[in-house]
């Protein structure tokens, strides 16, 4: 009995033990950042001021979509190309990025009660949104495209007839597809690592959504291929901001400008999306006004 | 009212090609599990204690384990081995061996509602054991089913809805209703017709246990 009680106590202290480790790998994100050189003080009024005050800039990410905003399971980081973005904010104010999950459904809630300063969660810019948030100019054009298996006889949209062809139920692709590829036989599921789990049984033959997504498919399964040709749609991403707070946005507005003429851009989009899909791409040059425009 | 009947009558072709698939599922999939149920009832009721236990493997492994998991274990882990299982034959067949252990339990109490006596008294007069079962047992078995297999039946027809809703991506009619609530926004409207689909099914299943029931009711 006695000997029992021992090893309930070693049990609970053990416990406690890792508990209190496991505490420690839960610190904020996004450390190890270091000072840059010059950091212009912003007046304490403004968004940027009171962001450099605090110390920390609160940015909506997404956990869930590799490449752009993923917590890497080997090292519980968020990672992406929306947390390397969101860095080089932070950076440019001379304060640490403190990432927060930030779902569609609530990024711009969060941005209006100001959970989070700065939203960067793949959001396309569209003119419904552009009346509850302000938008920095396009960061990142994604596009609707199609991935098939690497040994696929299908080309391209026009050769989806007669295929199956996986895509999120009650997505924007469902009459995207419907009406670029009438011939073809839709399977619509809820989530897209549904449509990765049917193309790699081939139970489907391709999946079409945002090549984002698609993008991390090919990263969990190299067996996979994006077909060549036209896309299907054009998603323009823009970092989202609180309602009439132009400084800041001009403030994102002018570190996306130096980040994509400095070369960050390019190397965060060879590091996330270019090494996966073989393909080069310029900085996007599309301006928020023709971005509103393309999706209305 | 209105909106109700037009969410219908828009979409009627959909809906009826919805309901057309779910109606196959479930006629098939109640054969399978009419057959194999007999079956493992059989096993179950042998003298024979290996069989029985094989009976009984049967029952727990398939009543003990979730439907939709029986779904992804057909079709994706199937695939993945390297079998070209379609999602038709996948769902007609978990469907059917699921409800198979349902009705094999059934049918072994049916079974058990018939005295042993009888049993005996045919074996003295001669009957193998597959001749009592046969002629003696279940014909009287079958009887005193009836009702609680047109319940499994019920269950059947409304589990079949997970179909639906699984990796399978068939469009049945619970499907078909998602579909065209994503594209309408009539919630409340689609819902109603998957469910008046359903219905229609199920209480044509209740009418027919009925006339069963009415025409072999044991006269005691």
């Amino acid at each position: 009995m006695k000997n029992a009680r021992w090893a309930l106590l070693l049990v609970l202290v053990l416990g406690l033990f890792a508990a209190a480790c496991g505490d420690d790998d839960e610190e904020p994100t996004g450390g190890g950042a270091e000072p840059a050189a010059e950091v212009e003080e912003f007046p304490a009024d403004t968004t940027m001021g009171r962001i450099q005050e605090a110390g920390e800039i609160k940015i909506g990410v997404k956990y869930d979509v590799p490449p752009f905003g993923f917590k890497n399971p080997q090292n519980n980081e968020i990672e992406g190309f929306d947390v390397d973005f969101g860095k080089a904010v932070a950076d440019k104010l001379g304060v640490e990025p403190n990432y927060v999950e930030a779902i569609s459904d609530n990024r711009i809630p969060f941005l209006a009660d100001g959970t989070v300063d700065l939203v960067l969660s793949t959001m396309t810019i569209n003119a419904e949104r552009a009346q509850e948030i302000e938008f920095s100019e396009p960061y990142y054009i994604a596009q609707g495209r199609i991935l098939v298996p690497q040994d696929s006889d299908i080309t391209g949209v026009d050769s989806l007839g007669g295929t199956k062809v996986c895509t999120a139920l009650g997505s924007t692709y469902e009459a995207t597809l419907k009406e670029q590829a009438p011939e073809a036989d839709l399977r619509l599921v809820d989530t897209y690592s549904e449509c990765l789990e049917l193309v790699q049984n081939g139970a489907v033959d391709a999946v079409s959504t945002d090549d984002v997504i698609l993008t991390g498919m090919i990263i969990q399964d190299d067996t996979l291929k994006l077909t060549e040709g036209e896309p299907l749609s054009t998603e323009p991403y823009g970092g989202g901001i609180k309602k009439g707070d132009t400084e800041f946005k001009e403030f994102v507005d002018g570190v996306l400008e130096e980040y994509k003429s400095g070369g960050g851009w390019t190397e965060a989009y060879e590091k996330w999306v270019g090494q996966y899909t073989g393909e080069e791409q310029e900085p996007p040059t599309m301006t928020l006004e023709e971005a509103i425009e393309a999706t209305s | 009212m209105g909106d109700v009947i037009s969410v219908l009558t828009d979409n009627f072709d959909e809906f009826l090609a919805g309901f057309w698939v779910t109606v196959r599922l479930v006629v098939f999939a109640f054969a399978i599990a009419m057959v194999v149920g007999t079956l493992v009832a059989a096993l179950r009721i042998t003298p024979n204690k290996w069989l029985q236990r094989l009976g009984g493997v049967y029952v727990e492994t398939f009543r003990n384990v979730p439907l939709l998991v029986l779904l992804f274990i057909s079709f994706a882990g199937l695939r993945r081995a390297g079998v070209d299982i379609g999602p038709w034959t996948a769902g007609i067949a978990s469907l059917g061996l699921y409800t198979a252990a349902y009705v094999a339990e059934a049918l072994r109490s049916g079974v058990f509602s018939v005295s042993k006596g009888q049993i005996e008294a045919a074996l003295s007069l001669g009957y193998t054991y597959g001749q009592a079962l046969r002629r003696v047992v279940f014909p009287q078995a079958f009887r005193t089913v009836i009702s609680p297999l047109g319940s499994l039946i019920i269950a059947m027809i409304k589990n079949s809805a997970i179909i639906g809703v699984s990796l399978l991506a068939l469009d049945d009619l619970l499907k078909t209703a998602r579909v065209v609530q994503s594209r309408t926004f009539e919630t409340n409207e689609t819902f109603f017709w998957a469910a008046a689909g359903y219905l229609l099914l199920t209480v044509s299943a209740t009418f027919a246990i009925r006339s069963l029931e009415k025409r072999y009711a044991i006269h005691r």
